[in-house]
């Protein structure tokens, strides 16, 4: 017994060029479709994943503390403020926290820079603790530090440069008169980092006699933790302020945001190709089977029934390329990547394209659903056949 | 957008120091211009590199003339080296160059304030960092090398550290420091062949 | 169903006018006629002499400008009252059955599913077991599994007759259905006519241009602008 779904699947293979035709514009429609979500869904997540990877969410420096190396400098390398070392066992105590770095900033005049004495400031760090937040930082040659009160330092890019240091080579303490080694130079790293000199947070306390002080502790929470939460529960600790990373995220969100109008516009334009390569070639066969169609009604086909027929062929078009659109996708998705990664300015760096099962069923479904709009039109042209205009348009008597 | 990206990292970052990027620029050139060259009225900053001017080539040549190969990582053709170009109203009256040097315990940085000629009228370390980097920059040893110029520094071979002629009576201010000492000497002899090679001085 | 003593199909004055530009074309222009059960009638005339609309009037396959029409008893069209689309369909699957000069077979289905096809829409007990009876009555049970290009003309029409009369309809309609057919195919089908009439009991209208088939149908009606002659 004939079925309406079998009428429309045989015709689709009537005219089979056309079909097949139609079928890669759909499937390319598919494919943009579900690059541009995978795209989507995959930078926001892989800019997340490079907030992470910069370590620390919570950044907590005694009230007053010049947080960022450039205040530092503004203000001549005074204003440094100190916390006692105690309150990393504070902050560590709170289950949300994963990790904990602290850091002691420390600002020397150096009388033999410029003409009048310059600022060279260094950064005591933990290293057990910090390079493990702090995985995105390369070295060029060498590697950290592992001794505590190791009289070692690793260079950023920059300032190994200017101090023309290379690992092995000797650095002199500014004011201290203290001899260290150079164990590690990083490669650029495109930030503040590449200007910093690392010592180990011990050493640094010997050598200028800051003993048990830090001024900053770097905090890793649980992914699950609610950020903001947990920052006024920072604030009632006395005599500290919170570098918030709300702003950071806020930066981001906007980002985010901006890609998202931009990809969803591209998205849009694919959508209407589809429409209307879909509306065309359904279009054109209900055109060219009007008599056809004609004859099935005067057989006792409803409008409802002829309706459907055309209905189901724009679907079947539509499934089909998009389910060769959605596998295409997955396949292309590394070449997609590279594609993206080209043209855009600033990409995080993993992947940006993240396709999955259910992103792919959502494309499938946002096709079909497109299909089904645009089968409308010529469904509806062709359920208003009258038989008799059919048969009378090819018999030629009245 | 990668400023963005820039920014956020910066935002995030606790670092410390900020530096000047890869040449060897003065901290404040206005100020700096006019203490080197009294009675100047303005100043031509411009960037060149050994990549630019010749390349390999170039490089090849200016370390045949320097008695040294270039050495390290930091040493290389496309450092870009920063020229002062010095007027008095319309005329040229001289240049300020700088040449960063490796030295015992850090970057030296060793700047020339010389006359359209290429004789030195200052040297001037704009950075050092050395026990005895006060005798160095002081004005009884940075003195002895007003006056000379290229063809003074011409046999001088940073490997050997012989000095002759005009140099032979220049002595190391900090007897422990010589290494140094030497440095100085090859910043101020590489500093002064760039000049030449660049086209500025004869 | 229709009572023995009334017409199947009686239709009173019946007018059909097209308007062509400022011309207006009566194609049929006050027929009264009926037509009674089991009867087989042939309408003859020129090109364009309204044979052909007077057939689509009768198979409710087109509407009336003016007059009555009813079949079974039941009223199609008249001054007062006109059916709906949805009951015409009704009427044409219970009623019906088209034959047409040009056979309209869907070419992508075969013989079978052609035949079959109406089953698409509708359904009725029995449907597999009368496709096979009128595919032997008509000669083409060795078709069943072929697409309609494979065939010749003369067993294409068959095949459109064959699907004509899977609904067991009481009226064949039937325009020209030699006129794409050589002499030979032609007696045959006249031939099928004949019998489908005579042994099913069949009522069939048939427009012809075909001297020899009009002759076969127990009454031949001839018409001339849309009149009856």
């Amino acid at each position: 017994m004939p079925s309406l779904f079998g009428i429309a699947w045989k015709n689709i293979r009537r005219k089979r060029l056309r079909s097949i035709l139609t079928i890669i514009g759909i499937a390319l429609s598919t494919w943009v479709l579900v690059s541009l979500l995978g795209f989507n869904q995959g930078y926001e997540s892989s800019l997340n994943k490079d907030i992470d990877n910069l370590g620390f969410q919570v950044l907590l420096t005694a009230k007053g503390c010049p947080y960022e190396a450039a205040t530092l400098m503004l203000k001549g390398g005074t204003g440094l403020k100190y916390m006692p070392e105690s309150i990393v066992d504070t902050v560590k105590a709170n289950p949300e926290v994963e990790e904990v770095t602290p850091m002691l900033m420390h600002a020397v005049f150096d009388p033999n820079k410029g003409e009048e004495g310059g600022i060279t400031a260094f950064l005591g760090i933990d290293p057990v603790t910090y390079p493990r937040m702090k995985t995105y930082l390369q070295f060029q040659q060498g590697k950290w530090f592992n001794q505590p009160q190791a009289l070692e330092a690793v260079f950023g890019y920059e300032a190994a440069e200017l101090e023309q240091r290379e690992v092995g080579d000797s650095y002199l303490l500014p004011e201290a008169d203290v001899e260290i080694k150079v164990v590690g130079v990083l490669k650029r790293s495109g930030t503040q980092d590449d200007g910093t000199i690392f010592l180990p947070i011990r050493t640094l306390q010997k050598v200028y006699k800051v003993n048990g002080q830090v001024t900053s502790v770097g905090i890793k929470v649980n992914k699950s933790t609610d950020i903001a939460k947990y920052e006024e529960e920072l604030y009632k600790l006395p005599d500290v302020q919170v570098v918030s990373m709300a702003q950071v995220k806020q930066t981001i969100s906007n980002l985010v945001a901006t890609a998202r109008v931009m990809v969803m516009s591209i998205a849009l334009i694919a959508i209407l190709i589809a429409m209307v390569g879909v509306m065309n070639t359904v279009l054109m066969s209900v055109l060219e089977r009007w008599q056809e169609i004609g004859i099935m009604k005067s057989m006792g086909a409803m409008t409802s029934h002829i309706f459907k027929l055309i209905w189901f062929e724009t679907i079947l078009l539509t499934f089909v390329g998009g389910v060769v659109g959605s596998v295409m996708s997955w396949i292309l998705a590394t070449a997609t990547d590279k594609l993206i990664r080209s043209v855009l300015p600033y990409s995080p760096t993993s992947a940006l394209v993240q396709i999955d099962i259910i992103l792919a069923l959502k494309a499938i479904g946002i096709i079909m659903f497109i299909g089904i709009i645009s089968g409308i039109y010529p469904a509806w042209k062709a359920a208003r056949i009258r038989p008799i205009e059919a048969i009378r348009s090819t018999e030629g008597e009245l | 957008m990668k400023r963005i990206g820039i920014l956020i990292l910066l935002l995030v970052i606790y670092t410390t120091g900020i530096y000047a990027a890869t040449g060897c620029d003065l901290n404040e050139p206005d100020r700096d211009v006019k203490r080197l060259f009294p009675g100047s009225t303005g100043f031509k900053t411009s960037y060149v590199s050994i990549q630019q001017k010749g390349g390999k080539a170039l490089q090849t040549k200016i370390e045949q003339r320097l008695g040294d190969k270039f050495t390290g990582m930091y040493e290389t053709m496309d450092v870009p080296y920063t020229v002062y170009e010095i007027y008095k109203d319309k005329q040229g009256i001289g240049y300020i160059h700088g040449v960063n040097q490796k030295g015992q315990y850090g970057g030296i940085q060793v700047f020339l304030a010389l006359d359209p000629k290429g004789v030195i009228k200052t040297l001037y370390y704009q950075k050092m960092t050395n026990q005895s980097a006060k005798a160095f920059r002081s004005d009884t040893f940075t003195n002895q090398f007003k006056g000379l110029s290229m063809k003074d520094f011409a046999a001088y071979s940073p490997v050997t550290g012989k000095q002759d002629g005009a140099l032979a009576k220049i002595k190391n201010p900090a007897p422990k420091a010589v290494q140094d000492f030497r440095a100085t000497l090859r910043g101020i002899k590489k500093n002064l062949i760039l000049m030449q090679e660049f086209g500025y001085t004869k | 169903m229709s009572q023995p003593t009334a017409p199947l199909i009686s239709i009173k004055d019946l007018h059909k006018t097209y308007v062509r530009g400022s011309e207006h074309i009566h194609a049929v222009d006050g027929i009264t006629l009926d037509i009674q059960e089991k009867e087989y009638i042939a309408f003859v005339g020129p090109s364009g002499s309204g044979k052909t609309t007077l057939l689509h009037l009768l198979g409710c396959l087109d509407n009336p400008t003016s007059g009555e029409l009813k079949v079974a008893e039941r009223t199609v069209y008249s001054e007062k009252a006109a059916m709906n689309e949805r009951d015409l369909t009704k009427l044409r699957r219970e009623l019906y059955g088209y034959v047409f000069q040009k056979f309209y077979l869907i070419p992508t289905l075969t013989v079978e599913e052609n035949i079959l096809l109406p089953f698409a829409f509708y359904c009725k007990p029995d449907a597999h077991k009368n496709a096979q009876h009128l595919a032997d009555l008509l000669g083409i049970s060795h078709r069943l599994n072929h697409l309609p290009k494979e065939l010749s003309g003369g067993e294409m029409q068959r095949v459109a007759i064959a699907r004509a009369l899977i609904n067991k309809p009481q009226i064949l309609l039937a325009d020209e259905p030699t006129g794409n057919l050589d002499s030979k195919r032609s007696a045959e089908i006249s031939d099928i006519f004949s019998k489908l009439n005579q042994e099913e009991g069949l009522t069939i209208i048939l427009v012809t241009h075909n001297p020899a088939m009009a002759k076969s149908a127990g009454r031949m009606v001839e018409l001339r602008d849309g009149k009856l002659v």
